[in-house]
Parts: C-alpha cells; structure tokens; sequence
C-alpha cells in the first residue's frame, strides 16, 4: 500500500517533467514563436528564388544581392500598430553600422506581404517616411503570390488577414548570408543587440 | 448506468473533427469552453471507472494527493501558450488534449477532490486563482502575441476570461470563508 502510494507520487513526478520537458523543447520555449525561432536558427533555411518589385518599380529577382548579407523585415504598409515600430527599429540598426558596412557588406530590404495594396508608389512614399536612401535599404513587395507564400512559409512568417481588411504577423529581424541561407532571426525589439550580432556575423564571415 | 453511454457520446462529438476546428477557431471557446468540457467529461466517467476499477484508485491515489498532482500539472501544460497553438498545429498533441484533459485531469480531480481536507481545497482554488491572474495579466498586457494561430484581440479577450474566472474563484474563496466563519461563531 505505502509503496504503491510513493510510486504514484513518483509517477506523476516523472510525468511532469517529461511532459514539460517535450512541450518546451528542454524548457527553453514557452510559446510556439520561440520555438518557430529555435528551429530556424537550426535548419538554416534557403531563401526562395523569388522576383522583387521594389519602390522605384525596379524588377530582380532576389539572387541580384548575392555576395552580400540581407537584412529583411516583413511588413505592409497599412499596418497601424507593430509595422511601424519594426520598421522604426529598423532604422536604428541601420544607423548603428558603420557607413562602409552599409554601403558594401550589407543589404537593408523591407519586403512588404500586401502586394495588392503596396504598389511601388506606396511604397515608395513610406521609403521617405522612413528617410531610406532606396539603394542600401529598399522597400519591396513580391507580386506573385505563390512565390510569396513560399517566402513565408519557409522563414515561417505567419500572417492571418482579419475581418478589417489588417493582417496579425509575427515579427522578427532576419539576417541571409552572402550565400542565401538565413543564419540569424532577431528579436525586433532588441535593436542594439541586433547590430551586434550582424556586425559579429560578418566579421566572423559565418559562425559567431 | 446508461448515462454513461450518453457521456461517451458526447465525448466522442466533441472530438469530430468539423466540431473540434469550430470550437478551436475561436481562442476563448477552445481553452475556456472545449477545454474545460474535456475535463468535465472526465468528471462524469470518473463514477463509473471507480465502480469498474475501485481497487486501482484505493492504492495509486489513497489521500488524493497523487490524482490532484496530476491535475495540476496536465492543467499547467495546457495553459503554456505553445500547448495550445500545438494542438492546432500537430495532430498528435491534438490527440494528447482529447485524452489527457478527461482521464489525466478529470478523472484524478473527481476521484481526489473527497479524499482531500478543505484546507487543500482551498489552497488548490487560491493556486488556480493565481495563475488565472497571471494568465490572464499575460494575456492582455503582453506586447507580443504570445499565440500565432489567434489574432491579438482574441488573446486579449482570453486575457478578461481568465480574470473572470479568477475573480469568480475570489468571491467563492471570500463566500466560503464568511460562511464557515458564521458556523463557528
């Protein structure tokens, strides 16, 4: 009797833990976006062959910044609540490398998942909002919508239209490396944290 | 006991997969409503296991500590907000709420609830509500979306169902101190 009621009590201990355990990948992600995060930075996904339309209605498909890091944002322009802020942060990355970097080594791209809504006029009059040059930091969207989703889907970018015409995303700071592969996946609010660790990427040509 | 026939049907509709993407769609009605169904499920097949199996229970859950351990920990599990975009995601954590929520939650709670002092009750309710508050404090004032599969708004009104909920916990812990209180004056 006394042994069986220990036992119990050691069962569902082990339960507990195993079940934690799983469920949080090792107790190290609470929620399905830490995890989507995890597994990223693991698999190292390619970036897709996908056709650009960028602000100026220039047309290329993505392999034209090969040979150079991207740093990429997924956004839409009618967005009224963490676009703007992404998109602000964005801005105090950029302005925290150094000059040369930015002009040489890196490539500032804000792809937007609207592409109905976010012609290149849109996009272009947020690109002077923003106070981007359009060269070293473009704003683009990817008109076929299948080569789109794929994107998406592969940097695990999730997007839910709603009733009011807005969209629900998750946002992060995606690093591609010279060769396309996406190597780093950042937290949008962290923005020094972020220039550090592009600058150490780059310095250390791969692994950190 | 045909009841019980009656029990295993409704469990078995909750499960359809038309009725369960329903009831998922909308965040509050999946973790407040489908959730807590599940686990009353549990409470209603609770009698006729124990008339079944009245052996098993005696020994593994003598006090009710063991089966109230247990119910707390799946009902932990299910109130981490990666749990619950899993079950949308992957079938077989989907399966793991089916099962897990009536006879790993349900069940030990019925079985261990008159086993245990009032004491214990009350401090399992006060646990409850405080994590309903914290839940419900994550929820609304988180500035990330803690879930991908839900928009904010339907986080946020998950938020004031926990609140409630823990509020409603409060008034019964306050009710049920007054009263015991006028007893033995």
């Amino acid at each position: 009797m006394v042994n069986k009621k220990l036992l119990a009590y050691l069962l569902v201990a082990v339960f507990g833990i195993v079940l934690f355990y799983f469920g949080t990948d090792g107790f190290t992600a609470y929620t399905s976006e830490a995890a989507r995060v995890n597994q990223l930075k693991e698999e190292k996904p390619l970036f897709p062959e996908v056709t650009l339309e960028d602000h100026a209605e220039r047309v290329y498909p993505f392999s034209e910044f090969e040979g150079k890091y991207v740093f990429i944002t997924f956004f839409y322009t009618m967005c009224g609540t963490v676009c703007p802020e992404l998109e602000k942060n964005m801005k105090q990355v950029y302005e925290m490398l150094p000059e040369d970097v930015v002009e040489e080594d890196i490539q500032f791209l804000s792809i937007s998942f609207d592409p109905e809504r976010d012609t290149p006029e849109v996009l272009d009059t947020y690109r002077e909002w923003l106070e981007s040059d359009g060269e070293t930091w473009r704003m683009a969207r990817i008109p076929d919508q299948q080569e789109l989703d794929e994107l998406l889907d592969r940097f695990g970018v999730i997007v839910i239209p709603d009733e009011y015409g807005n969209f629900a995303h998750n946002s992060a700071f995606y690093l591609v490396d010279p060769e396309g592969r996406l190597v780093e996946v950042m937290d949008y609010q962290e923005t020094r944290e972020a220039a550090v660790t592009v600058m150490d990427r780059m310095e250390g040509g791969g692994e950190k | 006991m045909k009841g019980i026939y009656y029990v295993l049907l409704l469990y078995f509709f909750l499960m359809l997969p038309p009725v369960a993407n329903l009831m998922e769609s909308v965040m509050i009605i999946h973790m407040h409503m489908q959730m807590t169904l599940f686990v009353i499920i549990g409470f209603l097949l609770a009698p006729a296991l124990q008339k079944r199996f009245p052996r098993f229970f005696e020994e593994w859950n003598p006090n009710g500590i063991p089966g109230i351990l247990l119910f707390v920990i799946v009902i932990f599990y299910w109130t981490l907000p990666r749990s619950m975009d899993e079950a949308l995601n992957l079938w077989y954590i989907e399966l793991f709420k089916f099962i897990s929520l009536p006879f790993l939650a349900g069940v030990p709670l019925w079985d261990s609830w008159k086993k245990i002092t009032a004491s214990l009750k009350n401090g399992l309710i006060s646990l409850f509500t405080l994590l309903f508050i914290l839940m419900g404090w994550l929820y609304i004032w988180s500035p990330n979306q803690l879930c991908n599969n839900y928009l904010m708004i339907d986080q946020i009104t998950l938020g004031w169902g926990f609140l409630l909920t823990a509020v409603c916990m409060i008034i019964y812990l306050a009710y049920s101190y007054i009263t015991d209180f006028a007893k033995t004056v």
